[in-house]
């Protein structure tokens, strides 16, 4: 059983093709930036892992294109063990799946599992140092470093993805460090995603403090500047 | 061999009328991609000049730039028009003598011409009015069968929108065949068709009606061919290059859009065959790629300045001045090959060398058969534009064969074979309240339907209620068809389609179109008393007028079997009991789920109900999910649309998505793709109809607040498009209200 915050059935940004999203809940973090912190605390709503394939299976005639299920969340490799059982289901219809996660969980024997069983993960590269790291998401840079090393070490198949937020890491010399620390990983894309307000009402709704309150949404021009930066560099 | 048909290759054609066999023995199919077409001329560009400008001082006089109130619209009422000069137009012919300017068509109703003129500022001549003291129009007709129920319940809004005021439409010449074999042959086999009925014995009174309906159809056959006189064309004989074959079968379509102001005037499956003359044209050498585009841009150009003369209460069943010139093209033969031709990519870049627009209401027959670059370039023109619509070909293929083509939004029939008697829709939401109420309106607390017990104020038993609700069905499907069975004895008797039933086979097969609306209520409201605890709230006259739902319920749009099953057995059995009462001519009995933009007006005369609806708000359109109750994204609301059977909704079952460029994917190419799979999917469930939007929600607001921003912003609502200026605050309000998927 895992207790499950949402599913979206047409995300088309976690990764390749048309992707069936599966939101678990709980997270080891408390990132400043985070769009989803509903999918902190439980939502009391459990499902086991065939019901979750029942669903799944229904959006199998849109999975073209490489397209297929996303593990999200909050963070899913904290429901490891569920995704082992549910994997094998989905590889049995011949649909994949894709972690989208912070690498925060330690990295055991189920987590490697649940790796090795994915085609494909998608790595929140956070911040480019532990302290920051620990600062603005309250998890262990050593955590994220293995799990990436991980994937690199099995030939996982490895897209990166990191937040810019205004004022935070939105410098050039903030991408510098990133590209250096992307470098130790062979991932196959990186993409910058622009911190956006969208997810403040949530803060707002379940009553907690918003650490970013204030903070404006990152520019496009901004977005784009970088972004072109960070590819002449890698 | 004809000289005109130098190179076509022979078949049954030559000697019988068989345009399908014609289009399969000779299109060619194309399977490369867009990179070959061609921009617009300078000369297509001028013309469009000119058009933008009508259109805007159209839009500024509020929605009618002219009107000629001194005579009857009819083939030969006008001498020739032109968009800009005889020399410059190429596709010749306007419905009056001037573009844009509308004429009346009192045929279907007088008084509707007269408030029509009305509501724009101008009176209809004394003349006019005078014809017709002495003339009986449909509406009259139908108004003096009418039964007192069926009068009450058109009253009440169970049926609305019906055609007993205007007329019905929804029928397709097959004008390929003017250019094929030219008039003569056509006017001397219905000639032949008259003969050899006069040969029966007893001339029973369906054989009168079909001789006198034959004699109407040569005489506006003849007529049409004075059309084209008057613009200097001779269409006897057939069409002996491109041009000629698109401007005969223009001059078609143009005679019946002035005979008939019917509510929707498709033109059919065109695109191939316009294709097989424009390919002899380029191999002979006579026609460069540069002018094929040409002659296809001025033929839209064309199209979309049709017009007619509408009442306010029409605007608010239909909103935005539609026509709907549907334009089916594409799809599979029953063979399995692919009817993509060169010319079906030349008809949907008329958007973007004319710009986006409404008309014609370009429809993609889709097939998971259809090659690959043509799918990629339908959802390029889809995300650019927001300007066509898809439909299943592999679920219609199965019932009307391969050359068929789309009425209006989503009225599948064979190009010349069948017809289709129009009948709106009736209000499944509203015949529900009906039942717990015994048969009392729940507005006006008037019994309509047969008397029966009012349910207590205690937690509703689904059982008990569905048992009701089949009741009131049963007695709603008779009324339904019986209502249809006047309309349409009137519609043949004093508004018939003289021309349009010209270019149909004689032994014609007749489709009588039923629908509903509130679809998505009812079923929500059906699963709410079988899920959740409902009770009844009477007000002082004992009517229930208000509902206290307790505990949740699974909702329709999120791939739920629980709910979506309900909503299957509803239609399946609503059809069933249609079927039980005959129609009108031996029509064959087909079922809709579409609502077009009257969602919003059966929403305002429909109380609130269990699902949580408070009264008067608008339904979902169409067979759509309730506006923001699919909570599991759109493939699960696709889904549940999708289990709706097209075997019992062979009129259609309608569905439009929104989705924000941003949710549909990264960049160009992979929202291309994504929608490319995201209609595989949809389709391959044997789903039938999806209109696609890419857009984003803010952008329609700020058009809203703001109309000079975007002037040709064209959005498709329920199976058409519309600009979006031209709908009314209140039906912009709802389309922004809708479910837009967007990424967070």
């Amino acid at each position: 059983m895992a207790d499950i915050h949402s599913f979206e059935s047409l995300a088309a940004v976690d990764g390749e093709g048309i992707r069936f999203d599966i939101f678990f809940t709980g997270c080891p973090l408390k990132c400043v930036y985070c769009h989803n912190p509903d999918t902190r605390f439980g939502s009391g709503k459990d499902y086991t892992a065939e019901e979750v394939f029942n669903k799944a299976k229904r959006f199998k005639p849109y999975f073209r294109n490489g397209g297929g299920v996303t593990f999200s969340g909050g963070e899913p490799l904290l429901n490891a063990e569920f995704i082992n059982e549910l994997a094998p289901m989905l590889e049995s219809e011949n649909i994949g799946c894709c972690i989208d996660t912070s690498g925060s969980v330690k990295l055991n024997d189920s987590v490697k599992k649940a790796i090795d069983g994915a085609d494909m993960v998608i790595l929140d590269l956070k911040f480019h140092n532990p302290e920051s790291y620990k600062k603005y998401t309250g998890g262990e840079f050593e955590n994220f470093i293995e799990t990436g090393d991980y994937c690199t070490k099995t030939g996982k198949r490895l897209w990166l993805r990191t937040v810019i937020v205004p004022g935070i890491n939105d410098t050039k010399e903030d991408i510098d460090r990133y590209a250096l620390l992307a470098k130790r990983f062979n991932f196959e894309k990186y993409e910058l995603l622009p911190f956006h307000t969208m997810g403040f009402f949530k803060y707002e709704n379940l009553g907690i403090e918003n650490p970013l309150e204030g903070t404006p949404p990152l520019s496009p021009e901004k977005l784009t500047e970088l972004r072109d930066y960070l590819n002449s560099i890698i | 061999m004809k000289e005109a048909w130098k190179n076509f290759k022979e078949g049954v054609w030559c000697d019988d009328i068989n345009v399908s066999n014609f289009i399969k023995l000779n299109y060619t199919a194309y399977d490369g991609d867009s990179s070959f077409l061609k921009g617009p001329t300078l000369r297509t560009q001028r013309e469009m000049a000119r058009v933008n400008s009508l259109l805007v001082e159209e839009q500024k006089k509020g929605g009618v730039l002219d009107v000629d109130t001194s005579r009857v619209l009819t083939i030969l009422s006008h001498g020739p028009g032109y968009v800009v000069d005889k020399d410059t137009d190429i596709i010749v012919g306007l419905q009056t003598d001037e573009p844009l300017k509308r004429g009346v068509s009192p045929f279907a109703g007088i008084r509707s011409s007269i408030q029509a003129c009305n509501a724009y500022g101008y009176e209809l001549s004394d003349k006019i009015k005078d014809e017709f003291i002495y003339r009986t129009t449909h509406n009259t007709g139908v108004f003096r069968a009418y039964t007192d129920t069926m009068r009450k319940a058109r009253h009440a809004g169970i049926l609305t929108g019906l055609p007993d005021a205007y007329a019905r439409g929804r029928i397709i010449g097959d004008y390929r065949r003017i250019a094929l074999y030219g008039m003569d042959f056509l006017i001397e086999q219905k000639q032949k068709d008259k003969d050899e009925l006069s040969q029966k014995e007893y001339l029973d009174e369906e054989t009168i009606h079909l001789l006198e309906d034959l004699a109407k159809q040569i005489e506006f056959m003849n007529q049409l061919k004075g059309l084209a006189l008057s613009y200097g064309y001779d269409i006897s004989k057939p069409a002996t290059n491109a041009f000629e074959a698109i401007q005969w079968l223009y001059f078609g379509y143009l005679g019946a859009v002035k005979e008939q102001n019917g509510a929707a005037n498709s033109i059919g499956r065109i695109a191939e065959f316009m294709d097989i003359y424009i390919e002899r044209d380029l191999k002979a050498g006579t026609l460069t790629e540069e002018q094929a585009q040409e002659l296809i841009d001025d033929l839209v150009i064309k199209l979309r300045l049709v017009r007619h003369l509408r009442t306010p209460e029409y605007n608010d069943l239909f909103a935005g001045d539609p026509v709907w010139v549907t334009l089916a093209l594409a799809g599979i033969t029953g063979e399995g090959k692919h009817m993509v031709s060169k010319t079906s990519y030349r008809v949907l870049q008329t958007l973007y060398n004319l710009g986006s627009s409404a008309e014609p209401n370009i429809t993609v027959l889709w097939s998971e058969k259809l090659p690959e670059p043509f799918k990629k370039f339908c959802a390029k023109v889809s995300i650019d534009t927001d300007s066509i619509q898809y439909e299943n070909d592999d679920v219609m293929r199965r019932m009307y064969g391969d050359d068929y083509a789309i009425a209006c939004c989503v009225s599948a029939m064979k190009m010349g074979k069948q017809m289709q008697f129009f009948g709106a829709r009736c209000n499944l939401a509203k015949i529900l309240l009906m039942a717990l109420n015994g048969g009392k309106d729940e507005i006006a607390g008037e019994q309509i339907a047969p008397e029966g017990p009012v349910f207590e104020e205690k937690v509703l038993d689904y059982d008990e209620v569905y048992t009701a609700y089949k009741k009131y069905l049963r007695w709603l499907a008779r009324l339904y068809v019986n209502t249809m069975n006047i309309i349409h004895y009137m519609h043949d008797k004093y508004a018939y389609e003289r021309l349009m039933m010209s270019l149909h086979d004689t032994d014609v097969e007749r489709l009588m179109a039923f629908g509903v609306s509130g679809f998505s209520v009812a079923v929500d409201s059906l699963s709410a008393i079988k899920y959740a605890k409902v009770t009844p709230k009477k007000n002082e006259k004992g009517i229930i007028t208000e509902f206290d739902v307790k505990g949740d319920f699974p909702k329709y749009g999120n791939d739920d079997d629980r709910v979506d099953l309900i909503g299957k057995d509803l239609v399946e059995y609503f059809y069933k009991e249609l079927c039980k009462t005959p129609a009108y001519r031996g029509a064959k009995h087909t079922l809709s789920i579409l609502t077009i933009t009257s969602n919003v007006m059966y929403g305002r005369k429909t109380g609130s109900t269990p699902d949580g609806r408070k009264a008067g708000e608008p339904f979902a359109p169409g067979a759509n999910p309730m506006h923001g109750r699919d909570s599991e994204g759109a493939l699960a609301s696709l889904n549940s649309v999708a289990k709706l059977n097209y075997d019992c909704c062979r009129d259609g079952i309608s569905n439009t998505f929104s989705i924000t460029p941003d949710a549909l994917g990264r960049d160009d190419d992979n929202r291309v793709d994504n929608l490319v799979s995201m209609l595989d999917g949809y389709f391959e469930q044997d789903a039938h109809h999806l209109n696609v939007n890419v857009l984003n929600r803010e952008k329609l607001i700020a058009a809203m607040n703001d109309p000079t921003l975007y002037p040709s912003l064209t959005i498709r609502v329920s199976g058409y498009a519309v600009n979006f200026n031209k709908l009314t605050r209140d039906k912009q309000e709802e389309v922004i209200a809708r479910t837009f998927h967007k990424a967070m």
